[in-house]
């Protein structure tokens, strides 16, 4: 009796690491229980994350839905969806002034007005966006896996329909992973009002005569990476991916100020408009952008470090580094807490600039959006898992991200130079999430 | 073109040759690898909640999955 006691005990013991090395050799993540003969259940991730900018701009609440589930054997249906409620104000584009700056909102219809020595925010920032995806996964072969989706989302001002596929494939004894992707993507914009036509001025309210209609712009995506297990306790991950965008790429609601190139004071705009000269950005139309991303993983005791670096470049003149990295500390088996940090810093595009100065030629492209300029960003943060006794999961974290701009660049003249051009943007994020257990 | 699939194959080809000699893990060796917080991707909800956040507020996007976007935010 004793002897079958233990020898139950011995299976037991043994039977983990073999049911975790047999979810390995499938390419799948081990789950609790491994059942054979039975179809795995759904795997459900749900959260609600909260983000929130300093000074009254942007606020987002964002509900998530995950989930997976084996329709048929090692063939896995995926779904997502989010539903994003935005609100506050964005940064329209549009510099300081030492005096009171009055702005049409993009319908036409209202205006708003910004305080000497204020960012130039606008107020009239409102939108729910909705987004849907599912993808089918299913193996090729024996050592292949496919997987195709299709994903939608949905704006007042917004559409994008897209459609993606990626292949995997196993060699060297499933120690590396090679694989492939692509993702094709159609956005419209149909902004409040009517899109801007580039370059025309702001008019006063009511007068339309500078909106045309809808734009749109189609995104091609392609990635291939390997993936490879360097020994029992780590695994890297170098990626290329290439992304081409082409048609509307201009942001529709960014306008730029039009300044005295001496005194760096707003100049006069149309006649009879009652606003100062503001003009609408204009982008090129299309952008190529390439990235390379490594990642490394590694089980350090029991708890897991990840460090990843990437390198973009693209033809706009834009030069980016993001270096991250998360330790997971592992308490037992059931509860875990994980400081994160991220580093980035980009170059600007070579038609950024804060302002255009009145009397000059006007350049091919500019804009003055400072998701363009050159700025570096940090973000801390720290996130605390559990597992409850029903094998679900909780986690929460909290992160504080800041992005710090060059404050008052050579494009500073006369009034400028004392003014804050580049304002740094605080937000914080809060993200609450529940997995669904399977006992 | 050219010149990126000259990159990509400059860079991609040598790293695959390289990895492709590393020590073999065995596959009753992959308890470790199989644990779900190492996986490549440990927590998706996450990831492309900060996909998402980075893409709307930076020049930059993707290179671990897609770009992200579909999305008027950028």
């Amino acid at each position: 009796m004793q002897l079958k006691n233990r020898r139950n005990a011995a299976l037991r013991e043994i039977g983990t690491p073999l049911a975790a090395a047999t979810c390995a050799l499938l390419g799948q993540s081990a789950p609790g229980v491994v059942q054979a003969q039975e179809l795995m259940p759904w795997d459900i991730d749900t959260s609600m994350l909260i983000y929130s900018e300093s000074d009254g701009r942007v606020q987002d609440l964002s509900l998530n839905l995950w989930g997976r589930k084996e329709l048929r054997e090692d063939k896995f249906l995926g779904l997502t969806l989010a539903i994003d409620s935005l609100t506050g104000a964005s940064p329209s584009g549009a510099m300081p002034a030492n005096v009171v700056q009055t702005f049409t909102s993009p319908s036409g219809n209202s205006q708003y007005t910004v305080a000497p020595g204020e960012q130039a925010l606008d107020t009239s920032f409102l939108d729910t966006r909705t987004a849907l995806s599912a993808s089918w996964e299913m193996p090729v072969a024996r050592l292949g896996l496919l997987s195709v989706g299709a994903n939608l989302s949905d704006e007042f001002d917004y559409t994008s329909t897209g459609v993606n596929a990626r292949y995997a494939r196993d060699f060297n004894n499933r120690n590396t992973t090679l694989s492939f992707g692509l993702a094709l993507a159609n956005d419209t914009v149909s902004p409040v009002g009517g899109s801007p036509i580039p370059f025309s001025p702001m008019l006063g309210l009511g007068d339309l005569r500078n909106k045309d209609g809808d734009q749109s712009k189609d995104v091609t995506d392609f990635l291939i990476g390997v993936s490879q297990v360097l020994n029992r306790h780590t695994i890297i991950q170098i990626n290329y991916s290439l992304s081409q965008a082409d048609g509307y790429l201009t942001d529709p609601y960014k306008l730029l100020s039009v300044v005295d190139p001496v005194t760096g004071n707003p100049v006069g705009g149309p006649p009879g408009s009652g606003r100062f000269g503001y003009l609408f950005e204009s982008r090129p139309d299309t952008r190529d952008k390439q990235s390379v991303y490594a990642l490394l993983k590694r089980n350090v005791g029991g708890d897991v470090l990840e460090v990843s670096y990437r390198y973009m470049t693209d033809d706009w003149d834009i030069d980016s580094h993001t270096i991250e990295a998360r330790y997971r500390f592992n308490f037992g088996a059931s509860r875990y807490l994980q400081p994160h940090v991220r580093f980035y810093q980009q170059s600007a595009a070579n038609f950024y600039t804060t302002v255009l100065f009145a009397g000059a030629a006007l350049p091919a492209y500019a804009t003055a959006d400072h998701r363009l300029g050159e700025f570096d960003g940090l973000t801390l943060g720290l996130k605390y898992g559990q597992e409850t006794s029903r094998g679900s999961e909780w986690s929460a974290r909290i992160e504080y991200y800041t992005q710090s701009g060059n404050a008052s660049p050579g494009a500073a003249v006369g009034a400028l130079a004392n003014l804050d051009l580049y304002p740094d943007l605080n937000a914080l994020i809060a993200q609450f999430s529940y997995k669904f257990g399977k006992r | 073109m050219k010149l990126v699939m000259k990159g990509v194959v400059g860079l991609l080809v040598p790293t695959a040759v390289a990895l492709a000699g590393c020590a073999r893990v065995e596959p009753w060796d992959r308890d470790v690898l199989a644990r779900p917080d190492m996986q490549i991707v440990a927590d998706p909800v996450e990831a492309a909640a900060d996909e998402h956040i980075y893409f709307s507020k930076e020049a930059s996007s993707g290179g671990q999955g897609f770009g992200g976007g579909g999305c008027g935010c950028n």
